[in-house]
């Protein structure tokens, strides 16, 4: 009877470490696994900036291309109908005689 | 009766188990042999081939530098773009490898040129092909859609001149491999280009990459500042197209600079190049006339021996010399002026541009003054501008003068310049007597676009006496009553001296009647100069040939121009000599 009682409580301590086991073996699993997910998707970000990154140096270039003074005046004159100021249309807010340096 | 069935049962699984065990073992003994044989006799060979087979190395290009203007705008910038390339499967048979290319003809639009260059490596047996490097994204998407298993497709940086064709000779280009083949491209390339990385790929049986690991991260390239300004090297470049186009002349060249800093605020040559296009460009489109080109400058040279002249206390302004000849002998070579100009002051001499008169004053001045200050102002060395290629000048030593080169050099004849060394000249009388060193690139990472003068004075040339009284009574009076008239700024005192120089004819030997080279040089204002320019225009062909007539008209409008959009409003009203203001309202009607 005695062997008997014995046995049980073997029997219930080793599930009871089976189950802890189980559940460290799960809970590590699990968290390997986060770690992984998160890890993929901390690498598709990096990556994603890496494209926006590049996409920023690239609107940049064209911004520059576009902004060229060449196609400005191109377009101000050719679509715009502007033309140059004469000379007498330029007036001065700020004009000086040159004595008033001296 | 229990124990005999017991016993034979026994001993037939021993027996059973034995020759299990002996077959187990023989087994495990052949296994542990191939092992040895594969893993120590085998080892390296085996290892090698696995290495070769699933890793592959690579270079990891670092992203070249960006340059800038003066105030940050983009002028070149480095940006990831496709590339195809081809790793030869040594399963494949050769006809299976041409045809892989030929499936490849008609997508990335492979000239029969690029076919037979592919097709020789192929048969050469090299282990990696480049098919066509810097394609567009969308024609890499197509050759991605086609699934070849050994064509595959890297980035590479390219390099995009968003500007086009402006500043080109300063910026200069770069080769296939994204290395500097010209301008400051070429001179700054260890420091634009960076460090290059290393990468290791891992790939599948079937060569595909599946895993990129870096081993050595790249490190990028610096940037670069200018000191060009985008407005004023626009402004500067569409003038001299349109003159040189105008004038039907063979080429042109512009250089505008701030004299106290030394700043080059543009450089323009003409013909030019799309840098876009470097490799298409022919070299003459590529060669940047503004430091690369030798002439003899002619009267723009007569800076030079005024001051001369001048520093040595041989001639006073006021000294007369006859010049009513109109011509004049010297150890066989006739120099003659256009016009027979009468007596002429000293001044006069040079705000005339009489070659005559100019001869005279070398000859007083003498040919060890002359050569001193000829050496002064640094004419025969390279101006040492941040760009390469610079030519020096052809400048003979004293000992090798001969009965004429004294008066020859006096005129600007017999000695061969570059127009940035003649900018550099003028550039020491607006800089009352100091030579400041003109560069192109800013030391500092600054995008500042003020002008502000240089922290180091430079290297005196000539008194500051000596400038202020040559600006005043010669270089002032040359623009207003003088031959360089059509440089004048309405609402500003220009200083300059024009020059037209006979070139001598290849077929003759002999200086020619017909070809010359306009140039103007001068800076505004003439008090306190906030830019000074040279304008050079080679063989003008519609009739016009003179400095004042062909570059100074060049001079005016780019100055006039670059006045404007740096803000620097007129020092006086030259029809009402007063002040005026207007309201802001009617600016806009």
């Amino acid at each position: 009877m005695v062997r008997k009682r014995h046995e049980k409580k073997e029997i219930a301590l080793a599930a009871a470490c089976s189950l802890l086991a189980i559940a460290f073996l799960t809970f590590y699993i699990w968290h390997q696994a986060a770690l992984i997910s998160l890890g993929y998707q901390t690498s598709r970000l990096e990556e994603k900036i890496g494209q926006l990154e590049e996409e920023i140096k690239g609107l940049e270039i064209k911004k520059a291309s576009l902004l060229s003074l060449e196609k400005v005046e191109r377009i101000a004159r050719e679509k715009l109908g502007l033309v140059e100021p004469r000379a007498e249309q330029i007036i001065y807010e700020d004009f000086r005689l040159i004595n008033d340096d001296d | 009766m229990m124990t005999e069935p017991n016993s034979f049962f026994q001993n037939r699984v021993r027996k059973r188990t034995i020759i299990l065990t002996f077959f187990f073992f023989l087994w495990f003994f052949g296994l542990t042999l191939r092992l040895v044989q594969l893993q120590v006799i085998e080892h390296g060979r085996l290892r090698t081939a696995a290495v070769r087979q699933s890793q592959l190395k690579s270079k990891i290009v670092p992203e070249r530098g960006t340059i800038y203007d003066r105030r940050g705008k983009i002028l070149a910038r480095s940006f990831p773009t496709p590339s195809v390339s081809y790793i030869p499967s040594e399963e494949e048979s050769l006809p299976q490898k041409l045809a892989r290319i030929e499936g490849l003809e008609r997508v990335l639009e492979l000239s029969p040129a690029d076919l037979k260059r592919i097709k020789a490596r192929i048969e050469k047996g090299e282990t990696f092909i480049w098919i066509k490097r810097k394609i567009s994204p969308e024609k890499a998407e197509q050759v991605r859609r086609l699934g070849l298993s050994e064509i595959t497709i890297q980035e590479e940086n390219k390099r995009y001149y968003p500007l086009g064709r402006l500043a080109a000779h300063v910026l200069g280009g770069v080769n296939i491999d994204d290395e500097g083949a010209s301008g400051v491209e070429l001179q700054y390339d260890a420091k634009l280009k960076g460090v290059a990385g290393e990468g290791l790929f891992l790939r599948d049986a079937k060569k595909r990459h599946y895993h990129r690991e870096v081993l050595k991260p790249p490190t990028p390239g610096q940037d670069l500042i200018l000191t060009i300004d985008e407005t004023i090297q626009y402004i500067a470049q569409r003038e001299l197209e349109r003159a040189v186009e105008s004038h039907g002349a063979n080429w042109g060249a512009v250089i505008i600079s701030h004299p106290p800093s030394g700043e080059i605020l543009a450089m323009a040559s003409s013909p030019g190049y799309d840098p876009n296009d470097f490799s298409a460009a022919h070299p003459e489109e590529r060669r940047n006339r503004a430091i690369q080109y030798n002439f003899e400058p002619g009267s723009t040279f007569k800076i030079v021996t005024a001051a001369a002249a001048r520093e040595s206390g041989l001639v006073d302004f006021t000294d007369t010399f006859d010049c009513s000849n109109g011509s004049i002998k010297v150890a066989g070579w006739t120099i003659s002026d256009h016009k027979k100009m009468g007596v002429l002051s000293f001044s006069e001499v040079i705000i005339h541009s009489s070659n005559v008169g100019t001869a005279m004053v070398g000859q007083r001045v003498g040919p060890e003054n002359l050569y001193r200050m000829i050496r002064a102002f640094r004419f025969g060395e390279k101006t040492g501008v941040e760009l390469p290629g610079e030519e020096a000048g052809i400048f003979h030593p004293l000992s090798k003068w001969s009965g004429s080169s004294l008066a020859s050099q006096s005129i600007g004849y017999g000695i061969s310049v570059t127009a940035i060394q003649v900018l550099q000249a003028m550039n020491v009388f607006a800089n009352d007597g100091f030579l400041v060193p003109l560069h192109v690139a800013r030391e500092t990472f600054d995008f500042s676009p003020s002008l502000q003068a240089s922290l180091s004075p430079g290297e005196r040339v000539i008194s500051g006496e000596t400038a202020s009284d040559l600006i005043e009574k010669v270089f002032e009076k040359v623009v207003l009553e003088g031959t360089g008239q059509a440089a004048q700024v309405e609402g500003f005192v220009v200083a300059g001296k024009t020059g037209t120089a006979q070139k001598i004819d290849p077929a003759t030997g002999a200086y020619s009647a017909r070809k010359h080279l306009a140039s103007f040089v001068g800076f505004v204002p003439a008090r306190k100069p906030f830019l000074s320019m040279i304008v050079v225009i080679d063989e003008p062909k519609t009739g016009l040939h003179y400095g004042g007539q062909v570059a100074a008209p060049v001079f005016q409008e780019i100055a006039r121009r670059v006045l404007l959009c740096l803000g620097q409003t007129p020092q006086f009203d030259p029809a009402k000599k007063v002040i005026t203001a207007q309201l802001r309202e009617n600016i806009s009607r």
